[in-house]
């Protein structure tokens, strides 16, 4: 029972001062352990607080991050799961699924994590599923000014995984749920 | 007013040196047995009073108990000649003459269809025989967890057990598995919508606003991060649970299984109980009873020892609770006024050595008594001596409590000599690291103590 936390595109402090009041009480150190951040941060200070919430944090780099040495992509393996962590603006069309796809199958990984759309969205196909955990600030993005701050937790369990959503509607936070199943046929070994 | 001095008993050399039965008392108890073996000739103590149905009394095993086949008398004669001068703790492998005689009684007493509690603790008291493989079939019985009507064992072992069984599985479940089945009984098949194998991933409503970051006081995962720090310190405690036994430590698979076993006792224990919760100590208590139940020579006795010890422990500790309540400390059932009790025993029965540690080297008794009375002294001595103890510990009706008391009060009487010419660092040094003794003449000091002082 493998808590993990995903969430990117704060942009503090250039688009937005901090992440919301409720998601912050929500986030408390000792119950995450591992923390998947998309990228765009962009600061050392949000980096610090990360850090404070779960000591394994993986970063991949966004376009606007201070911090110049986080790795475009990143893969690592929690349980029976590969992750993959990517900002996304390397991948174009922004937030086009078979596009996504082809980075996934690249990376070789059951789920990929991307953002850049600042939108929340979960998509799944034949090689594993994409999963955008919007941006957490609510800041703006390239493309719309349109945005609920939103975040992801994964409880990944054995095969399974429970994606519950967080986002914050109208000052309220509502929380949604995803379950999928890995298969264990799902990819070919290479 | 007359000054108590020691009373004679206690100066006497008896207590220097390791006494011997002498050898008319030993042919005495030998003749006893020999005419019992002779007319029957019975299986070896490893049967277990329970499934034993017959009227009459297993004979208990002669000297060495790994024999398997009934011996003839004349062999029995040859092997306790040699038994000599054994020592009293019973811990070689011949038990001397008193065991074997308890030993006899305890069996005659196991195998009647209603036991008398009574009888069954006054020889109890006096200690178990270690080979005869009947302590844990005692304990439960001095623990109430077994009845007293042999016939109703069988139905009672198997309601506790089954209900062990559940809350085992009630509550050590994590809370995704607790929130899976939730959703299993609402929603239907959610994995056959799966078969799409393109597209945008359905979300779904959770029930009852359960989710991992929840911060409500009802939600399963909010209690499950709550309990995780206690669940925490378990762990630690139990991995620190006699370090040198194989039994509790290593790498074994035997050791990692006992201490799965430890921790969900203690874990399901602290559960039931939020007003206590976990106390460090409490895994001390634990591992004797453990240890004892999966000694058992009974194979069922053995699968089951994780059920059985969980109950066990519940008893044992409903006794000792105020000791382990924190907010109980100061007040007249707490540990501090159990620790006053010990301190007026030892000066009703021993003034000069009482005034010699608490008023003159002002050795308050707090530093040593604490661990001895909350752990039931099994930090004092090794294990073995402390199984032996808690015998008698476990026999006295009213709670091991009492019993406790005089054998502290025992314990500081026996080093009287090296207190009384000690100071503050040596006496402290001395007490908190108990020298070994013989126990059965600690039993029995202790046992004196309880004749005195009425």
């Amino acid at each position: 029972m493998v808590l993990v936390l995903a969430l990117g595109d704060l942009h503090i402090p250039h688009r937005a001062a901090d992440l919301p009041t409720k998601f912050k009480s929500m986030l408390v150190p000792g119950k995450i352990q591992h923390i998947i951040c998309t990228g765009n941060l962009c600061s050392k200070e949000v980096h610090d607080y990360l850090k404070t919430l779960c000591p394994d944090l993986h970063i991949a780099r966004g376009e606007y991050d201070e911090e110049t040495r986080y790795p475009e992509t990143k893969t690592l393996t929690i349980g029976q799961f590969k992750l993959g962590l990517c900002h996304g603006h390397q991948v174009i069309p922004w937030g086009d699924l078979d596009s996504l796809a082809m980075l996934q199958r690249q990376l070789d990984v059951d789920i990929l994590v991307t953002g850049h759309t600042h939108q929340f969205t979960a998509y799944k196909h034949e090689g594993g599923v994409v999963i955008n955990p919007g941006s957490a600030t609510g800041a703006y993005s390239s493309i719309t000014y349109d945005v609920n701050p939103s975040f992801v937790l994964m409880d990944i369990d054995g095969l399974r995984v429970v994606v519950y959503v967080y986002e914050l509607i109208d000052g309220e936070v509502k929380v949604d749920k995803i379950d999928f199943k890995k298969t264990s046929t799902s990819h070919s070994a290479h | 007013m007359v000054k108590k001095r020691v009373p004679d008993w206690l100066n006497s050399s008896m207590w220097s040196s390791k006494p011997a039965p002498s050898d008319d008392h030993y042919n005495l108890r030998y003749s006893a047995i020999t005419t019992a073996t002779a007319t029957t000739t019975s299986p070896t103590s490893s049967t277990s009073p329970a499934e034993d149905h017959s009227v009459d009394p297993p004979v208990p095993v002669p000297p060495q108990p790994i024999i398997k086949d009934p011996p003839e008398p004349q062999r029995i004669q040859e092997s306790r000649v040699d038994n000599g001068a054994n020592d009293q703790n019973g811990n070689s492998g011949l038990p001397s003459a008193d065991d074997i005689s308890r030993q006899a009684q305890l069996m005659a007493e196991l195998s009647r269809k209603m036991i008398d509690i009574r009888e069954l603790r006054k020889i109890a008291c006096q200690g178990i025989p270690d080979g005869s493989g009947i302590r844990s079939t005692v304990w439960k019985l001095l623990l109430g967890y077994l009845p007293l009507d042999r016939g109703l064992w069988s139905s009672e072992l198997a309601k506790k057990r089954s209900q062990y069984k559940h809350f085992k599985e009630d509550l050590l479940m994590n809370p995704s598995e607790i929130t899976r089945r939730m959703y299993s009984s609402t929603s239907c098949d959610t994995d056959e919508s799966r078969c799409e194998s393109k597209g945008l991933l359905s979300r779904s409503e959770i029930p009852q606003g359960e989710h991992p970051l929840s911060l409500g006081k009802t939600s399963v995962w909010n209690q499950f991060f709550q309990d995780s720090e206690i669940i925490e310190q378990i762990d630690r405690d139990v991995k620190r649970t006699h370090p040198d036994m194989h039994f509790f430590s290593g790498d074994s698979q035997l050791a990692k299984s006992n201490r799965e076993a430890l921790k969900s006792i203690l874990i399901i224990f602290a559960k039931l109980n939020p007003g206590l919760r976990y106390v460090q100590g409490m895994n001390e208590i634990l591992a004797p009873l453990f240890y004892v139940f999966k000694n058992d020579p009974d194979e069922i006795n053995v699968a089951f020892a994780e059920a059985d010890t969980f109950f066990c422990f519940v008893e044992l500790l409903s006794g000792l609770r105020d000791n382990f309540c924190q907010q109980l400390d100061n007040s007249v059932v707490g540990i501090r006024s159990t620790i006053t009790r010990l301190s007026q025993l030892l000066r009703e029965h021993d003034e000069e050595l009482w005034r010699h540690l608490e008023v003159t080297t002002k050795v308050n008794p707090q530093f040593y008594a604490f661990r001895w009375i909350t752990l039931l002294l099994t930090q004092e001595f090794n294990f073995a001596d402390s199984i032996h103890i808690w015998d008698t510990l476990l026999s006295d009706p009213e709670g091991p409590q009492e019993t406790l008391l005089r054998v502290c009060c025992a314990m500081l009487i026996l080093i009287r000599r090296r207190l009384l010419a000690g100071d503050f660092t040596s006496n402290l040094k001395l007490l908190q690291n108990y020298p070994s003794t013989n126990i059965s003449h600690l039993l029995y000091v202790a046992n004196k103590l309880r004749v005195q002082s009425i």
